[in-house]
């Protein structure tokens, strides 16, 4: 054995001794590690964020659609007004008559404007106030409903003021955060 | 020299004989990735990288083969990653510190910092590799070349510009 190989098996030992003195730490889970990098990082993160935002997306416009026909968030009460409604446009199903289709377009369409309608009488222009547990969702169906109109009917009675008018609001001191 | 221990048999995809596997073969292994990347908290990194990596294609070990010259190989790969990995950090660390002093040595770095063991650090992973299981776990250049996947000439060619390079470097003869 030639010097320097003895030199290298010394130094070597010298410094990797101590390893063998060292406690074994525990085996890190490949399993969960994966898992975490999936949902956490990179391109997992992204899409994983995607998947999240359609959800909601696609959650959000099944409520818009069913409070916009019936007026109400409440899935229950959807349900039980387009099921009534449904059987009223059958029943006057004459003879010969296919179709219901137009019948309940127009009960949505009417319903939609009559519970924009209400929430303006209340005031209340998201109609979240008037009642009837009405959302922004309905109003915005009669506010497309209205488009052209001006935009003063849609604000209500109470929106008679000019909102830029400082006469109209209290002094307002904003204090800056601690 | 350290001993190499006699081998064990282990049962592919068992889970308990991996665990074994792991305990029997850690501080060898990363005995090895010290040699191979820069510190030790990063050859401990490693070490469990490998881990994770044989674990995945553990049912694929076949036992005719040395399961812990088979970690070799694949912790060896492992700091090869992570040495390109390095130098990349570096090129980026390198610009964002223009002008500004450098940040002080590791003192877990300072201990290891022999001219031999810093030449040895200096020299390509694969020619690392060869000295470390050449003179530290003693393997011969057949178990070597097994290990690496490569002919035992190889690894002869290997050990012998290692070793070269380091007498040049520390100017011995």
């Amino acid at each position: 054995m030639s010097d320097i190989e003895r030199e290298l098996e010394d130094e070597l030992h010298r410094v990797l001794d101590p390893t063998s003195a060292m406690p074994i730490p525990p085996r890190r889970s490949a399993g969960n590690r994966t898992a975490a990098r999936t949902v956490l990082g990179g391109a997992g993160a992204a899409l994983t964020l995607k998947l999240l935002t359609g959800v909601a997306v696609a959650a959000a416009a099944v409520t818009v659609a069913g409070a916009a026909t019936t007026g109400s968030i409440n899935p229950i009460i959807w349900g039980q007004q387009v099921s009534q409604h449904v059987a009223d446009c059958k029943a006057k199903l004459t003879d010969g008559q296919h179709g219901i289709g137009d019948c309940v377009s127009d009960f949505s369409n009417q319903h939609g404007q009559a519970v924009a309608s209400d929430a303006r009488h209340h005031g209340n222009p998201s109609g979240s106030a008037n009642g009837h547990g009405n959302n922004t969702n309905a109003n915005d169906h009669a506010k497309n409903k209205n488009k052209g109109r001006s935009t003063q009917q849609t604000k209500g009675p109470s929106n008679g003021q000019d909102t830029t008018d400082p006469a109209a609001h209290a002094t307002v001191t904003a204090s800056p955060q601690p | 020299m350290e001993a190499k221990p006699a081998p064990e048999s282990y049962e592919p995809g068992s889970e308990a004989d991996f665990e074994r596997l792991y305990r029997n073969s850690y501080r060898r292994i990363l005995g090895t990735l010290i040699t191979l990347v820069r510190d030790r908290a990063t050859a401990e990194d490693c070490a469990q990288e490998t881990y994770e990596r044989a674990f995945r294609h553990w049912k694929e070990w076949r036992p005719e083969a040395s399961a812990e010259a088979w970690l070799h190989r694949i912790a060896i790969n492992v700091a090869i990653s992570d040495r390109r990995r390095q130098k990349l950090r570096q090129a980026g660390e390198l610009v964002r510190r223009l002008g500004r002093p450098g940040a002080g040595p590791d003192p877990s770095v300072v201990a290891e910092r022999s001219d031999l063991f810093r030449a040895m650090k200096k020299l390509p992973p694969k020619q690392t590799a060869v000295l470390v299981l050449r003179h530290f776990h003693g393997y011969s250049n057949r178990e070597i070349a097994a290990a690496l996947g490569v002919p035992e000439q190889t690894v002869a060619s290997r050990l012998a510009a290692a070793r070269q390079h380091l007498q040049a470097v520390l100017g011995r003869r």
